[in-house]
């Protein structure tokens, strides 16, 4: 395994950023998030490597904001501008396990074998990612519940895993992507050493039948007592590494307008608004139940995986506590 | 606070026995040590889930607007902002007080859950912005009364954040705001949990009509926020629940603040949710007002 001080992280980052465009995980502002390593280096965001940020990395495939295309008006005709791709790689350096198998998730969406959704396919082939294990997890994360394998991560995802030895990292290539960019760093120790200990996490419980148990649960009264509290803002869906409901709007200034993808969230009253009015999800209760089933069957059913990945995120961050693990040890039973 | 705790397990048993509340709201605990949360109980049999500790932070008010349309008598728990939020609701005709019961309970200030989330098990938490400001710790409002009131710390409003803003240049202060509101990510948390903002079809909820772009950026964000704040200007109860949720730590209540200043300095000192009647700074017209821009 390859090895570097992470006294001389910057030097790694340095070679890194010479060669390819790279997102780090950053605290700007008491935000965490992903950002470009630059801004590290004009001291705009500090990096942070201490937790999962708040802000998963899915903004490197599906930002919260993305322009589809450009449109112009010439006398009656329209013409399109298509948007360029990303035209470098990308390296995605400490994204944690759980958002890697997250990006699995999304490919179930974004890379149908109907339709492969060609903005999110050139990140996806352009993003290099390296995927740090986590040794010391939060007290709401769950992702050892949810089936995942922390000592490993995704492996048709991350490129490159990345064990933390305390003063040190450890790489190892995991696929050819992440081959050649480890071969091109230089002044990267070796060692043998095995992996680091894991704390075990403390949030555990039992997942088996889950999806089909849920089947039969749709009118039943566990809903109310969930969405009671529920103020349906968007923070659950938008900083969920999995959540990826999108809507398609123009911004039109004169006669140049911009086709945009923005996150969109099924907490909120436009999410299923019909045209005519009519809305088929009018309160708490079938918001808070679409989601949860969302994650916990229909996309098992569908794609025979869950779409929650026990991050933890919005057991932490829900204004109000809605705690989908509480949920999931109470249908359990 | 467990006799407090008790004496509001007691109520709420009485209250659901004898009929006179369909719904009690209160808090239980939640996940974390520092997660305290609201419960809605509907049964004698479960009013030991409620609870009484120093994150009872979430103010009850805003969910009577989730009965108006039921036919439930629902009686909350209140502190002193939760019954400051309960009179603007009432003010603002989103509630009817004939079908609530507001059980007031004196509160010594909340500890604030971002900070112990961030401590060390164990280590001393400090006690929420808002709650270090409250002036109204004791219900202003109230059918019933739990526990004894207590002496409020706070007897005068602390504007000495605003006034470090007010300090800056015009460029450092566009500077400092558009930095903040870079970090926001529009999941409406603040608005949504907001007493003041109870628009039956708010503004931000209309995207067609094209006075809010989806996109995301440090200019939508600044509307957003600006336009929010001018809304809930006048009616703000300083409950600071905004900035408590929001997940990307934007210093919401600073521009609240800076309105409540203005407001003090152009009406005369005001101090939103304590009376239900007389004359509110920004909605109420007398023919003798100045016009002086007319």
């Amino acid at each position: 395994m390859k090895t570097i001080e992470k006294a001389k992280l910057d030097s790694l980052f340095a070679q890194l950023a010479q060669n390819y465009s790279l997102l780090v995980p950053v605290d700007y502002n008491g935000l965490t998030q992903f950002a470009p390593y630059s801004q590290v280096q004009e001291g705009v965001s500090q990096l942070y490597l201490d937790g999962n940020v708040t802000v998963s990395p899915k903004t490197a495939y599906l930002p919260q904001s993305e322009a589809m295309y450009k449109f112009r008006a010439q006398g009656k005709k329209l013409a399109i501008e298509e948007m360029a791709g990303l035209d470098k790689q990308q390296v995605l350096f400490g994204v944690r396990h759980c958002d890697t198998k997250a990006i699995q998730c999304l490919d179930k969406v974004f890379l149908d074998e109907k339709f492969e959704d060609p903005q999110y396919k050139n990140k996806r082939e352009q993003n290099i990612v390296f995927s740090l294990a986590c040794n010391n997890p939060k007290a709401t994360c769950f992702c050892e519940s949810m089936g995942l394998d922390r000592a490993h991560a995704e492996a048709s995802v991350a490129d490159v895993q990345v064990y933390d030895f305390g003063d040190s990292f450890g790489f190892e290539a995991i696929s050819d992507k992440g081959k050649a960019c480890l071969d091109k760093l230089t002044g990267l120790g070796e060692t043998a050493s095995k992996l680091p200990d894991q704390k075990p996490q403390t949030l555990k419980f039992d997942v088996a039948g889950l999806p089909e148990k849920l089947k039969d649960m749709f009118e039943d009264p566990i809903w109310d007592e969930y969405s009671f509290k529920c103020l349906n803002c968007g923070t659950c869906s938008y900083i969920c590494p999995t959540c990826h409901c999108f809507d398609i709007n123009n911004k039109i200034r004169g006669e140049v307008g911009v086709k945009l993808r923005t996150w969109d969230s099924c907490m909120f009253n436009e999410y299923t608004l019909m045209a005519g009015g009519h809305q088929p999800r009018a309160g708490k209760k079938e918001r808070v139940r679409n989601r949860f089933l969302h994650k916990l069957q229909y996309f098992n059913e569908k794609h025979d995986m869950s779409l929650c990945v026990g991050c933890g995120r919005c057991v932490a961050k829900c204004p109000v506590n809605v705690d989908i693990t509480k949920f999931i040890r109470q249908v359990i039973g | 606070m467990s006799d407090i705790q008790s004496e509001m397990r007691a109520t709420a048993k009485q209250l659901l026995e004898s009929g006179e509340a369909t719904v009690v709201i209160g808090w239980e605990k939640g996940t974390m040590p520092y997660n305290s949360t609201p419960v809605m109980i509907r049964s004698a049999a479960d009013v030991d889930k409620l609870i009484w500790d120093e994150y009872c932070q979430q103010n009850l008010s805003t969910y009577l607007i989730d009965f108006i349309y039921t036919e439930d008598k629902v009686a909350i728990f209140a502190k002193g902002c939760d019954t400051r939020a309960y009179n603007r609701l009432i003010q603002d005709k989103r509630i009817s007080a004939d079908k609530c019961i507001v059980i007031g309970v004196p509160c010594s200030g909340m500890k604030s859950a971002k900070a112990a989330a961030k401590l060390p098990e164990g280590a001393e938490v400090p006690m929420s912005k808002a709650c270090k400001e409250c002036r109204y710790p004791n219900p202003v409002v109230f059918d019933r009364k739990i526990g004894q009131d207590v002496t409020p710390w706070c007897t005068e409003k602390d504007f000495s954040d605003v006034e470090a803003i007010e300090a800056m240049d015009q460029d450092a202060k566009a500077a400092f705001w558009k930095e903040q509101y870079t970090k926001c990510i529009r999941c409406y948390a603040c608005r949504n949990i907001c007493p003041a903002c109870n628009c039956t079809n708010c503004i931000f909820d209309q995207s067609a009509s094209g006075w809010q772009s989806k996109d995301i950026n440090a200019s939508e964000n600044q509307f957003y926020g600006v336009t929010r704040a001018f809304h809930v200007a006048g009616r703000c109860i300083e409950c600071g629940q905004c900035e408590m949720v929001c997940p990307s730590d934007v210093p919401i209540m600073l521009m609240n603040k800076k309105f409540i200043k203005d407001i003090d300095t152009l009406f005369g000192a005001y101090e939103a949710g304590l009376e239900t009647e007389g004359p509110v700074p920004l909605s109420h017209y007398e023919v003798s007002d100045p016009e002086e821009f007319m």
